[in-house]
């Protein structure tokens, strides 16, 4: 009866609830401590074959494309750790959600389901965060002789751009996984994905070194702010105007992935069916 | 109670699936890359349903009858294809979120609770989501933890759980914001019984004493039986019966049955029946053991009388047994798909 009824509040304090998806998912990737931990070990596996590549490219040369031996070095272990963000446990998440219909249990709640999966990814993020900066920072001090940040400014640049980047991967990744919706296979998807991701977001090499047409949309795609962006401004390759620039870039895509991913999700939601009875 | 606004509302709801039909092989799968071909599937189809605060209505059917896709429409979250669907005043799919507050739904074969963290912190969790105020949040979790005796399951992950402890946990879990509906698809499927009295008896207990308006979907009779006092009956999308569960036998009642017990162990006792029985519409026959044959028969057309004087030449019988269907048997046949809706002929029904 009414008297048994709660009346939604009018404006939700809706941060609230988001932050504790977000602790909740930290937990849930903390008792995964192992298998995040040998992810993110694996992906630093690249890092040692791109060093081996790029000691004999740099044999005998001051520059690659306005890169020191030293930034490449920096650019190679940071650009790795950040994108050990937003791992696959992310992507295979939010796909086995949709393929297998446990998705409904995340839909009969009063939960924005796109707000709901970013905080999961941050929840998870802290984690995966911590490790690979963690392995980064250790590795590269040690070992490495990566280059501080350009400045202070350039620091905390740094910083703001990587969580944008987090955020903007966290949205691509959500929006490919609608793709599930109609597919139902995620496997190929995710595989697909993560290599475009590295190519295009700058992982792989500088976007700098990418071939002709590639290169041009590199530039304009969102992909670069999650990896491309903040490691020039960590670097200094970016300063001044064309720092405002790509922060603009940055910012822009995320209203725009904001935006696009309630409507995709919408269009999917009503499309589409949920799987299971 | 029907004096009062409808809780729910639907009419003329219907839900249609697009399902892609593919071949069988590899070479079926190509076919299907080339020129994919879909069939629809209509899995509710144009069903009216109203539902007044505090009633519990019982949601039975066959599988595959569109039980949890009414749910799921309810719920609010599958889109309809046509009709129209109001729950406490909202269309479920277009405010999905407003209409979670206002429900708790357990889905049998799922569980709403994080799977490696401690029950308790889903608790938490979804005190949070639902937004309680932390007098509220402590008030309903202590009472939904001890009359669920959930004290020894919070430091439990949910994964570690067994099935019926699990159970009692998403029960809990669907009601932790006190909605005045709880939508319940195949709660009860396998737990033991002792387990089963004691959900059964809590879902009671809210409805009686608190006014909960249920819907449950079960093929468990006992759940149906105990819990609900209307039934609304589906079969391929169609309802097609709608009223007191006690009712139930005078909409269905002309199926009866007719248990002979065979004075010698006789085999083929059922052809020799049948022979006997040839030209008598609506009736079989059935034989569970050798000394025992069933025959079933629609009540307006023959009497158990003619019955008897046909079979009793050629079946050596000691004892007949007129069996009235009972609501029971009558879900069991609707299960079975032998329930007939079709009104006999020359019937006064
Ligand atoms: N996502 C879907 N895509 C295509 N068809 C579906 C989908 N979900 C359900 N169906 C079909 O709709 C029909 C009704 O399904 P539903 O799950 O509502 O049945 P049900 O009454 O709950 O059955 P059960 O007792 O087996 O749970 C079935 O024929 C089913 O195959
Ligand atoms: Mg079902």
């Amino acid at each position: 009866m009414s008297e048994l009824a709660i009346a939604p509040p009018k404006h939700p304090s809706a941060l609230k609830r988001y932050v504790s998806i977000a602790r909740m998912a930290l937990q849930q990737t903390l008792a995964y401590r192992g298998t995040t931990l040998a992810t993110v070990l694996i992906l630093f596996l690249w890092i040692a074959i791109l060093f081996s590549f790029w000691n004999s490219a740099y044999a005998g040369r001051e520059e690659i494309a306005g890169y020191t031996h030293r930034d490449m070095r920096t650019y190679i272990l940071l650009a790795y750790a950040i994108n050990a963000l937003v791992g696959w446990r992310v992507a295979r998440g939010m796909m086995g959600r949709i393929r297998t219909g446990e998705i409904v249990i995340d839909m009969v709640r009063p939960l924005n389901y796109r707000t709901t999966q970013l905080a999961i990814a941050a929840g998870g993020g802290v984690i995966e965060g911590c490790i690979s900066f963690g392995i980064a920072i250790g590795l590269g001090l040690l070992f490495f002789d990566i280059r501080p940040p350009d400045s202070p400014l350039a620091a905390g640049l740094f910083i703001f751009s990587v969580l944008l980047g987090f955020v903007t991967k966290v949205l691509v990744v959500f929006l490919i996984s609608l793709l599930t919706f109609w597919t139902l296979q995620g496997v190929g998807i995710m595989w697909a994905q993560g290599s475009v991701i590295a190519i295009l977001s700058g992982t792989l090499v500088p976007l700098a070194l990418l071939p002709g047409w590639i290169r041009v949309v590199a530039e304009v795609l969102p992909l670069r702010g999650i990896v491309a962006t903040p490691v020039s401004i960590y670097i200094g390759t970016a300063d001044g105007l064309a720092l405002a620039g790509l922060l603009a870039l940055q910012l822009a895509w995320l209203a725009a992935l904001w935006w696009v991913t309630d409507r995709a999700w919408l269009r999917a939601f009503r499309a589409v069916e949920i799987q299971g009875g | 109670m029907p004096d009062s606004e409808p809780i729910i509302r639907a009419s003329g709801l219907t839900k249609r699936f697009r399902r892609a039909v593919r071949p069988p092989g590899l070479r079926g799968a190509l076919k299907h890359l080339v020129r994919p071909r879909y069939e629809t599937l209509t899995a509710v189809d144009a069903i009216d349903l109203t539902i007044h605060p505090g009633e519990s209505v019982a949601y039975v059917g066959p599988n595959g009858a569109g039980k949890s896709t009414t749910i799921k429409l309810l719920t609010g979250i599958l889109v309809p294809s046509e009709g129209e669907v109001s729950v406490r005043g909202i269309a479920p799919w277009q405010h999905r979120i407003d209409n979670a507050f206002n429900m708790g739904v357990v889905f049998g074969q799922r569980t709403q609770l994080w799977w490696d963290i401690p029950v308790v912190e889903s608790f938490r969790l979804l005190g949070d989501i639902y937004q309680l105020d932390a007098a509220t949040y402590i008030r309903t979790f202590d009472d939904l933890v001890e009359v669920l005796d959930l004290q020894p399951l919070l430091a439990v992950p949910a994964r570690q759980l067994s099935l019926g402890q699990r159970m009692r946990c998403d029960l809990a879990a669907s009601l932790i914001h006190s909605p005045p509906i709880l939508y319940l698809d195949e709660p009860s499927i396998g737990l033991d019984v002792s387990v089963k009295a004691r959900f059964r008896e809590f879902i009671r207990a809210m409805h009686r004493e608190r006014g909960l308006t249920v819907m449950l979907t079960s093929h468990d009779l006992g759940d149906i039986e105990e819990l609900c006092e209307r039934m609304v009956m589906i079969d391929k999308g169609h309802i097609v019966y709608d009223g007191a569960l006690t009712e139930i036998t005078n909409r269905f009642g002309w199926e009866r049955t007719l248990a002979l017990t065979l004075s010698d162990p006789t085999p083929d006792a059922d052809t020799i029946a049948t022979g006997a029985l040839d030209g008598r519409s609506g009736v079989r026959v059935t034989q569970p053991t050798d000394t025992t044959l069933t025959i079933t028969y629609d009540g307006r057309i023959v009497t158990s009388g003619e019955l008897i004087r046909d079979l009793a030449i050629s079946v050596p019988m000691t004892d007949v047994d007129i069996q009235e269907p009972s609501a029971e048997s009558i879900i069991r046949h609707l299960y079975e798909g032998t329930l007939r809706f079709d009104d006999a002929p020359g019937s006064d029904a």
